[in-house]
């Protein structure tokens, strides 16, 4: 840390990011710890330079990108830290559910590439100008997108369990001496 | 007649160069084309399943395209089906070399919601238990790294002294590995008998060992030729990458959450970030050697210090944390594990959003390879300190 730029707490960081950003920001307040910024989808990588290029803050850092279905609109999260001041800084902007897009921050941070390919294949949203969203976790093929909370996991109920491919009955082996364990 | 023959071409004599020279013979071809090789995904050094799809040019490597996933278990998934303290257990399943640090910030990230105050003694035990822990990732990571590099005998030089780690943590948690001991409030036990004083002895008897990791592998002339200058990273592509622990340390940048974050009681205790100059693997290597002496500082200093009192809070036995996001971050072996947690004020965590420092270690490998040899890939992942478990989640 510099003797140019005293440590910010969060509060005055919140401050300092709503003089910065002006218009472009629709919230900004402290919640849990962080500041935490909303904002319009469309803004987010003009709000990235301004944030990542300020001397003070200099959020240089981009932790992770995070979607979140809020069954009504989807909503996508940028944690970001600073090298310079000890703060946390989280960028929110809703979009819709069901072809959620929202500008990549790829040229922002770097980092960004892999991170929203995870959001992109966990929950379908679709980064706009990305270099290369393909499926990262899941295999290429797969139909769901499985984050998304109208997909869910089935439950099937204890009379239907059975063990497929293995045969009708498996020898179990025997009791293993236990007394001499290494 | 006489007369033409000056006139003849010398050059129309010779045979062109598209006819082959020897008829019934095959012209040899020389194709000037990349290669494309896959390693993995059931590769020997990959420390869990990875693929990596290498285009070569002869033995350089030019692109590399990792594909992850293989492992993939839906842990986020899971744990929206689960309660809170369920999904506890599963927590250091992740990264199964460090449990410690995937249950941390998830009962960090709980206790900031529900704003439940952990006693002083906990925290310590925390520290302990996080800082043994670290040691032994680190003793794993350097034995991989250098069997990768093709030495055998330090990887059992390592496990050794990692076995020791181990029983002092069994003492403790329970467990050798997927540890259940962080509790909403505090942790599970407090210190068992005996375990003080095997720590003691350990944190005696370490720091040789240290000295002797270092003199069978630091100077040796082979492994320097391995590591010195290869799989280099600039501060800037650090930071652009989002690479954080010792990676980004090993490039000079100081760069550590319990220093930067001041979580927990780490502001109580004097440590040392060590720090590399060219950001390659010979550094990555090193800082995480140092690592490891500034860990027996930070458990020392633990132990002399850890106040008396209870070691967890009483919990309802239903938890209902109220709704609200929340971000918490620790600073595991590999570096920043930090935990997103949506809670709609239920039974269950609404979303929870992992960040695995490997994953974004291998998002680099695009960047950190391309230049180098085929033969140096698997010893710069190695560097690296890649663990798939956490990456695939």
């Amino acid at each position: 840390m510099n003797t140019e730029s005293p440590v910010m707490d969060a509060y005055e960081a919140a401050e300092h990011a709503e003089t910065l950003l002006g218009g472009l920001a629709r919230d900004v307040r402290v919640l849990k710890g962080s500041v935490v910024i909303a904002l319009g989808a469309a803004d987010l990588p003009e709000v990235g330079m301004r944030l990542r290029d300020d001397s003070r803050l200099s959020l240089k850092m981009l932790t992770l990108v995070g979607g979140i279905d809020r069954e009504d609109t989807m909503e996508v999260v940028y944690v970001l830290r600073s090298m310079e001041q000890p703060v946390v800084v989280e960028l929110r902007a809703a979009t819709g559910r069901l072809e959620p897009e929202v500008p990549t921050v790829t040229g922002v941070w770097g980092t960004a590439n892999w991170h929203e390919r995870e959001a992109f294949d966990m929950l379908g949203i679709r980064f706009e100008g990305h270099p290369d969203l393909r499926r990262i976790l899941t295999r290429d093929d797969f139909d769901l997108f499985p984050l998304r909370k109208d997909v869910q996991p089935r439950r099937v109920p204890r009379e239907e369990w059975k063990f497929e491919g293995v045969g009708p009955a498996v020898r179990l082996p025997e009791e293993p001496d236990r007394s001499q364990r290494s | 007649m006489s007369d033409n023959i000056t006139d003849i071409d010398v050059s129309s004599l010779q045979p062109a160069m598209e006819e082959p020279l020897m008829t019934g013979y095959e012209q040899p071809v020389f194709r000037l084309e990349e290669m494309i090789i896959n390693m993995g995904p059931q590769h020997p050094s990959t420390h869990g399943v990875l693929r990596l799809v290498v285009h070569l040019d002869g033995e350089l490597v030019i692109n590399v395209d990792p594909v992850i996933g293989y492992l993939h278990r839906g842990m986020e998934k899971l744990a929206e089906n689960r309660t809170y303290l369920q999904f506890l257990s599963m927590a250091s399943r992740l990264d199964y070399l460090s449990g410690i640090f995937m249950e941390w910030p998830y009962v960090m990230c709980i206790e900031k919601l529900m704003e439940i105050e952990v006693p002083p003694r906990a925290e310590y035990l925390r520290v302990i238990v996080g800082e043994l822990n670290r040691i032994i990732s680190h003793h794993m990571s350097y034995g991989d790294f250098l069997l990768n590099l093709g030495a055998g005998t330090p990887f059992f030089w390592a496990f050794r002294d990692r076995e020791t780690v181990m029983d002092m943590l069994e003492m403790l948690t329970g467990q050798r590995m997927m540890y259940n001991y962080m509790r909403i409030g505090g942790v599970r036990y407090d210190m068992t008998d005996g375990f003080e004083e095997a720590c003691r002895r350990f944190i005696k008897d370490f720091p040789p060992k240290i000295d002797e990791y270092e003199k069978l592998v630091t100077d040796n002339e082979i492994f320097l030729s391995r590591t010195l200058g290869l799989g280099a990273i600039t501060p800037e592509e650090a930071l652009d990458y989002g690479l954080s622990g010792p990676n980004i340390r090993a490039t000079g940048i100081p760069w550590d959450l319990r220093r930067q974050q001041h979580y927990s009681v780490y502001d109580d205790f004097d440590f040392e970030i060590p720090l590399g100059r060219n950001g390659d693997s010979f550094d990555r290597y090193k800082c995480r050697i140092e690592e490891m002496r500034q860990s027996l500082r930070i458990i020392e200093q633990a132990l002399d210090g850890i106040p008396g009192g209870p070691v967890n809070v009483k919990m309802p036995p239903v938890l209902r944390p109220p709704a609200g996001e929340v971000f918490c971050a620790v600073e595991s072996p590999r570096g920043e594990w930090a935990d997103y947690l949506v809670s709609d004020g239920g039974l269950r965590p609404y979303r929870l959003k992992m960040r695995d420092p490997s994953f974004v270690a291998i998002s680099a490998l695009p960047r950190i390879l391309p230049g180098h040899k085929i033969a140096d890939v698997i010893g710069i992942g190695g560097s690296l300190d890649l663990i798939m478990g956490g990456v695939d989640r």
